[in-house]
């Protein structure tokens, strides 16, 4: 019974000391020890025993030990297996995570890839400049611009000229224009206002640099300020008198170029060679061509001198020999050439009908202007030398006609002129208090027609020797593409005003006093 | 009226020829040397300023060598370019006529002012063991590398495990292609070019190993502390070699063609060779070789020429639509 009684004592101790899941515990004692409680119980159990007991008690104490190996044992693979499992989680996290950096990584260089895919795809942009499709790398480009002018004339005190009033379509231009290859150029543009539609521009243009480009077809030549200067960006509805003495657009061959962004500018080119103020045909006939050159400096352009950033002058100027025909001059009374024209586009001066061109033509133009914020200034020179020849008495001579002009502007709501107009910093909102922006306008200019060519190529009875006007106007702007106009000019005549009912002698006969307006619409 | 016009001209001419003392330049070079050229041009401007008074801007275009020689194909104006592969310089010759096709023989070098090689960046304390190359083709070891399609440096990365197992295999071409095949099988990501990929590993802790240019590992190094990366040089390596050349018709239109010359040839200069010897790249110059020679370790290098047979025959047999790469890389 002591035996038993023993081995109860010592399972129980066993039971009590080595709960099962007492990790803790057992962690402690890993020298493979025999715990405390077991050998208590054993020292107890050992002091009562007899010797008869003592195999019993060692074989006890040999499976008691081996219990505890073995729950040892089991510890320790306990542990081992937290281990293994510990490393195999962390192994998986780590996986796991460059799994989810790779899969970031992917989707970032897949970004990239579309914003790369997006630059390679074609562009369609529509805009305040027009509408324009381009190529990934812009090498082609295609925009449909366009101009549309709608304007009324009233004339006040000229009660003999009828039918001079009223609205008219001033120009209805589609412009094409775009880039072929990246460096060629091309524009189009058929004005569908005149009677009978008409091409005004038709080119090709090769960018070898900004500096050095070659332009061939119809286009305006390089000569007059105010002509080279857009038609949507005019001060007034219709420009100076200087503008008669110069060519209007020519067909030919033309290098030019923009040097240090524009500091300095300069054209020269050959052309067909038209009369003044006169738009060339398509084609035209002549064994003698005409030269034209330019050169336009900003020279404080790109300085810091702010003030003086939008000064710009220049000389052009053309030349031809051998002219002849008809269509070298300006006008010829009767003729369907306008010639020299007022601010209200009616004919003033006409060369007799028996005068044609002779010999020699040239011109020469100094021009300049000024803008700085608000303020604009232009003013322009031009000469017209033009030999001449009365075929009925075989009179010749070389007559040089002139004229000058100055215009100015301020812009009432701050914004800055330029060259290129006006851009309002407030487009046209009415629903946000947003107006667009003012500018008022003013200009002088007087065309002189020589001495000489009365009477021998022109009456003075019916043409005037010289014209003199001023001009005042208010341009609205209310966005990019529309602008709105109001202008008065007033135009005097020295000469002219005898007998007839046709120009010029009818429109001679009085000042011309005319009120503009127009509507224009442009992109 | 005619005196007029002939003294507009001479005007006009007199101007034109005043326009070619502005300087600008545009270089496009490949992905890891922007840090080399930022140097490199202010070191070029103070010497041609002195030199002729002149002020010079160069403009710098980075991407992989591949997509770089692209765009100049299709019309990214640069006077220069700096790129990783002469295969690439010889794609603008030959695809856009933009310089002749001996190009490589005008300057020193075969136009190489500088070489480099392909080293392994690895986590601090190298924790995959990687020693050489064939612990980069190992399973379970990621590794990063950019898109051998659009990166001159991926090329020169595939070719330097290529010429590693023929080394390493008798020369099996066979072997090389699996062990190479077994390299691509362990890249998770492909950037498009060099830098891509050091963002990739570097910044965004992805990879046990990013196959580099020798300068970017120094530069990487450097950046981000030596005290999370390590850089193990293989057995076996490649002599890269990124050559420079003047865009001719490109420098000619600019007006830039003198000093575009002048660049590249300053890249040979004592100055030059200096930085790019600071930059880690390898100076051809031996004043300069030496001077920075003990940054880095010794390695056996094989040419491109010496095993490929050249850039040409490389490109068409490895990197071509449908070659060795496209066969043995699956996305």
């Amino acid at each position: 019974m002591k035996l038993t009684q023993l081995i109860r004592v010592g399972l129980a101790g066993l039971l009590i000391a080595f709960p099962a899941g007492a990790a803790d515990e057992a962690a402690t004692n890993s020298t493979g020890a025999v715990p405390a409680e077991i050998s208590a119980s054993i020292a107890v159990s050992n002091t009562t025993a007899g010797p008869a007991d003592a195999a019993e008690i060692d074989a006890l104490k040999k499976a008691v030990q081996e219990l505890g190996q073995k729950v040892q044992a089991l510890e320790q693979q306990r542990q081992q297996e937290q281990q293994t499992n510990t490393a195999a989680a962390t192994e998986q996290i780590q996986d796991l995570d460059q799994k989810v950096r790779i899969l970031g990584r992917q989707r970032e260089l897949d970004q990239d890839a579309a914003a790369a895919a997006a630059k390679a795809q074609p562009k369609l942009i529509a805009g305040t400049s027009g509408f324009t499709a381009m190529s990934a790398d812009s090498n082609f480009v295609f925009s449909l611009k366009g101009v549309l002018q709608v304007d009324s004339r009233t004339f006040f005190h000229d009660s003999d000229i009828k039918s001079n009033d009223g609205f008219l379509l001033r120009r209805a231009r589609p412009i094409f224009q775009g880039t072929v290859d990246r460096d060629f150029d091309f524009r189009f543009t058929p004005d569908f206002a005149p009677a009978t539609p008409t091409i005004f521009d038709a080119y090709g243009n090769y960018r070898y640099a900004p500096w050095a480009q070659l332009r061939a077809g119809k286009f305006k030549t390089p000569e007059g300020l105010e002509q080279l200067q857009e038609d949507v960006y005019t001060s007034f509805n219709e420009r100076s008198l200087v503008t008669d003495l110069v060519p209007n657009r020519d067909v030919g061959l033309q290098l030019w170029g923009d040097i240090n962004g524009g500091v300095l500018s300069y054209a020269v080119g050959i052309f067909n060679g038209v009369g003044d103020a006169q738009n060339s045909g398509n084609a035209a006939y002549e064994n003698e061509v005409e030269f034209a050159g330019r050169l336009f400096a900003q020279p404080f352009k790109n300085s810091d001198l702010t003030a003086l950033q939008g000064l710009g002058f220049g000389v052009a100027g053309t030349s031809q020999n051998g002219t002849s025909n008809l269509k070298d001059l300006p006008s010829t009374t009767g003729g369907t050439s306008p010639g020299y024209t007022t601010d209200g586009q009616q004919q003033f001066f006409a060369y007799s009908t028996n005068t044609i061109a002779n010999a020699e033509h040239w011109r020469l133009s100094p021009q300049g202007y000024y803008y700085y914020g608000p303020l604009s200034l232009m003013g322009e020179y031009a000469i017209s030398d033009q030999g001449v020849r009365n075929t009925a008495t075989g009179a010749k001579a070389y007559l040089q006609n002139t004229a000058w002009e100055i215009s100015g502007g301020w812009v009432l709501t701050g914004e800055n002129a330029t060259f290129a107009g006006v851009t309002p910093l407030h487009p046209f909102d009415p629903h946000n208090g947003q107006w667009g922006a003012l500018q008022v306008v003013g200009r002088y200019e007087e065309l002189n027609i020589d001495n000489d060519a009365f009477p021998r190529f022109a009456s003075l009875a019916s043409s005037a020797s010289a014209a003199q006007a001023w001009s005042a106007g208010l341009n609205w702007y209310l966005n990019k593409n529309i602008r709105i106009n109001g202008s008065f000019s007033h135009t005097t005549f020295t000469g002219g005003g005898g007998a007839g009912t046709t120009a010029p002698a009818i429109v001679t006969r009085q000042a011309e006093n005319v009120f503009f307006t127009r509507i224009q619409l442009s992109f | 009226m005619k005196t007029f016009f002939f003294k507009l001209l001479l005007v006009c001419a007199l101007a034109v020829t005043a326009e070619a003392k502005e300087i600008k330049l545009l270089n496009a070079s490949y992905d890891p040397t922007r840090e080399l050229y930022q140097d490199y041009n202010a070191a070029f401007a103070r010497y041609w300023k002195a030199k002729t008074g002149d002020d010079v801007v160069v403009a710098q275009s980075h991407g992989g060598s591949g997509k770089q020689a692209q765009s100049v194909i299709n019309g990214l104006g640069a006077d220069v370019v700096t790129l990783a592969l002469a295969y690439d310089i010889d794609a603008i010759s030959q695809q856009a006529k933009l310089l002749p096709a001996d190009w490589q023989k005008r300057l020193p070098d075969n136009s190489t002012p500088y070489t480099s090689t392909i080293v392994f960046l690895v986590r601090k304390g190298n924790p995959k063991h990687i020693k050489d190359w064939d612990d980069v083709v190992k399973p379970g070891v990621v590794v990063v590398t950019p898109n051998p399609k659009t990166s001159g440096g991926a090329r020169w990365n595939y070719l330097a495990a290529w010429a590693y197992a023929l080394d390493q295999y008798g020369h099996d071409d066979a072997k090389a292609r699996d062990f190479v095949k077994r390299l691509y099988k362990n890249v998770p990501v492909l950037d498009s070019g060099a830098r891509g990929s050091t963002t990739t590993f570097v910044e965004r802790g992805i990879g046990d190993v990013l196959l580099a240019w020798e300068n970017e590992a120094y530069l990487a190094l450097k950046q981000f502390g030596a005290d999370k990366f390590d850089i193990v040089t293989p057995s076996l390596s490649i002599l890269a070699e990124p050559p420079v050349a003047v865009v001719d018709k490109v420098a000619k239109k600019h007006g830039t063609a003198e000093v575009a010359q002048a660049y590249l040839e300053y890249l040979y200069s004592d100055e030059g060779q200096d930085i790019a010897g600071r930059n880690f790249y390898r100076p051809r110059d031996p004043k300069a070789a030496a001077k920075y020679a003990g940054q880095f370790s010794p390695v056996k290098l094989v040419t491109v020429d010496s095993v490929f047979g050249g850039w040409q025959k490389a490109q068409k047999i490895h990197f071509a639509d449908g070659g060795v790469f496209d066969q043995i890389f699956q996305p």
